[in-house]
């Protein structure tokens, strides 16, 4: 299944408001916890309440913890964030550890970034700083100055002699030793 | 041969014929002026420290980080995926450096840049999980269908600062 059938959107990586230029704020601002006191399906986030929710408020001055018993309805979490985002996740029939991560997963996250498909893992203002590869990139600066055509600069030193090139010079050479063949004359 | 040669001498004239040619105006305005000094080895680190010293330009720096080598100047976002210890608002420094570099010089680790030269400074901003992916494997005609669902942890992190600091061709410090 390919990403374009997919009812996803994509998009690219971004902060809100530049966060951690300069300073860094935590993205949760508010966290709602919906549960029954009674079922059986509200008993993870029952025991998460009991034990580690007030800990939760101590350490995480900035976020704000709302608590709703409602009867005889399925716990959920809602996360609210920042830039607007609200995450809303089911928490029905979780255990105390698994609620206690996905807490976890609500607080540390800067909005609903699941909601998107990264389509670049990194993002920059700056794509070059050398600037691009010209031609003439590491190219000796003795060029700008040569006068062409130029025997150096033009020579077509690319290709392998061919065959009737190494002959002539073949037989070239062996003419020379001829000539310098003494004889017994 | 000889018509690959004349071919070749065409394109050559066609580049360089009339006013300057094609090329010429080029070469002119990309490459500097052949510099008839010749810089020695010092003359050419002092200018990199003086251009360190004056922050003449933005710096970059390739870093490697958990198997993958990035990019990496002032301001950007990286993502890393998979299960990463540091949490959020924690400040990370990272040790390897492969390469730095300026607008004007690069400095190449062999295969690290010396500890202590270059300081390149992240900021873990998020820790959260990928959008849901779909592993789907179907084979026609042989009663096989697979699928499977899978999220990955996703670390956001912004670089703080790549920092080149000005003492070039100083001997290392063993720090590691």
């Amino acid at each position: 299944m390919s990403n374009k059938n997919l009812f996803l959107k994509s998009g690219f990586l971004r902060a809100p408001l530049q966060n951690g230029v300069g300073r860094y704020v935590c993205q949760l601002q508010r966290i709602v916890l919906k549960f029954c006191k009674s079922n059986g399906s509200s008993r993870g986030i029952r025991d998460y309440i009991e034990q580690d929710l007030v800990e939760f408020a101590e350490q995480n001055p900035g976020v704000v913890v709302y608590l709703k018993p409602r009867r005889h309805r399925a716990p959920i979490v809602v996360g609210e964030y920042l830039n607007g985002d609200r995450v809303w996740m089911s928490m029905h029939n979780k255990t105390h550890s698994e609620i206690t991560k996905w807490i976890e997963v609500l607080r540390t996250q800067q909005g609903d970034v699941a909601a998107t498909r990264l389509r670049k893992y990194q993002s920059t203002d700056h794509p070059s700083i050398q600037g691009p590869w010209t031609p003439f990139t590491f190219k000796l600066p003795e060029l700008n100055t040569a006068t062409l055509p130029n025997v150096k600069y033009g020579e077509n030193n690319r290709l392998a002699p061919s065959a009737t090139e190494q002959l002539r010079r073949l037989f070239e050479k062996q003419k020379l030793d001829e000539k310098d063949l003494k004889t017994a004359e | 041969m000889a018509m690959i040669r004349a071919g070749l001498q065409k394109i050559a004239t066609a580049f360089t014929g009339g006013q300057g040619g094609i090329l010429s105006r080029f070469v002119s305005n990309l490459i500097p002026r052949e510099n008839t000094a010749v810089n020695t080895q010092k003359d050419v680190i002092a200018t990199c420290n003086k251009l360190v010293e004056e922050r003449a330009s933005r710096n970059f720096a390739i870093v490697h980080l958990l198997g993958k080598q990035w990019r990496v100047t002032d301001g950007d976002l990286v993502v890393v995926e998979g299960y990463w210890p540091p949490n959020i608002g924690d400040k990370i420094k990272f040790d390897k450096v492969l390469l730095a570099a300026t607008k004007d010089f690069s400095l190449i680790g062999r295969p690290l840049v010396q500890p202590g030269l270059v300081t390149v400074i992240a900021t873990v901003i998020s820790k959260g999980l990928s959008h849901t992916r779909v592993h789907f494997k179907k084979k026609r005609r042989k009663q096989f269908m697979r699928i499977n669902f899978q999220r990955a942890e996703q670390t956001i992190l912004r670089i703080n600062s790549v920092e080149i600091a000005n003492k070039i061709n100083e001997a290392p410090k063993n720090v590691f």
